[in-house]
């Protein structure tokens, strides 16, 4: 499964990232518009200039799957044919907290992306083609 | 340039199938409908559609029309862990300049 880490050092406590992160107004800052809330469970959307060259139409769908303040947030990331979880850690270094962002499930979980990377891949052989008769029959009723 | 027509074209799970079909190899329509229950027409109307978003090329060979995969506009799709990377790094770098200002 390909992932996206990024790690940035902060030179504020945990505590203090940790409410850049979960206040709406503050997360709107520094990522997109939203109406986020910190409750496992609670879906939202981010909000933003839609980008039609990469099928997206500027809505990011999220659900917040965990929660452990100061040390971890980790919500599901939908937008156009993804479908990913992104996880944001904290651990205290120094004065400061280093922020690792993990962006997880770019090629395994929609049926789009598994065919692109299958092609691209070269490891692509008809598979499919025992069920395209039962799509084809799916599709014209 | 790839288009927004890749994502409709991959988006039906039949044009999937098809391309899947042609990653083995150059077809006919006829050889692409055969096997299945499905019309000509019906094959061509999606081999168009795959066509436009630039997936497939067509050829004449003799009477008969060959369709092959080109699989070059799909990465596009899968250059999403290199468009998130870049991403979320200029979103970390906000996030330092917001605590920086905020204190």
């Amino acid at each position: 499964m390909a992932s996206v880490e990024v790690d940035q050092f902060l030179a504020q406590p945990p505590e203090r990232v940790w409410q850049a992160l979960t206040d709406p107004a503050q997360l709107a800052r520094w990522l997109m518009p939203n109406d986020f809330k910190p409750a496992i469970g609670h879906t939202f959307t981010f909000r933003t200039e839609p980008v039609p060259q990469h099928g997206f139409d500027g809505v990011v769908h999220c659900e917040v799957l965990a929660l452990e303040p100061p040390r971890l947030m980790r919500f599901s990331w939908r937008s156009g044919i993804l479908d990913t979880v992104v996880s944001w850690s904290l651990a205290p270094e120094g004065a400061g907290t280093r922020l690792l962002i993990r962006h997880d499930g770019f090629d395994d979980t929609d049926p789009g992306q598994r065919m692109v990377m299958g092609i691209l891949g070269g490891g692509w052989r008809g598979h499919l083609i025992r069920q395209l008769g039962a799509l084809l029959r799916e599709e014209r009723g | 340039m790839p288009g927004p027509d890749v994502f409709d074209a991959i988006a039906s799970p039949v044009r999937r199938a098809l391309l899947d079909v042609l990653a083995d190899g150059a077809r006919s329509v006829h050889d692409l409908a055969a096997p299945f229950d499905m019309s000509r027409p019906a094959v061509s109307q999606h081999l168009r559609v795959l066509r436009d978003a630039g997936l497939v090329t067509e050829e004449r060979v003799g009477r008969e029309r060959h369709y092959r995969l080109d699989a070059r506009p799909l990465r596009v799709v899968a250059d999403w862990t290199a468009h998130y990377e870049r991403f979320w790094q200029r979103h970390a770098r906000l996030l330092r300049d917001l605590l920086e200002e905020d204190g």
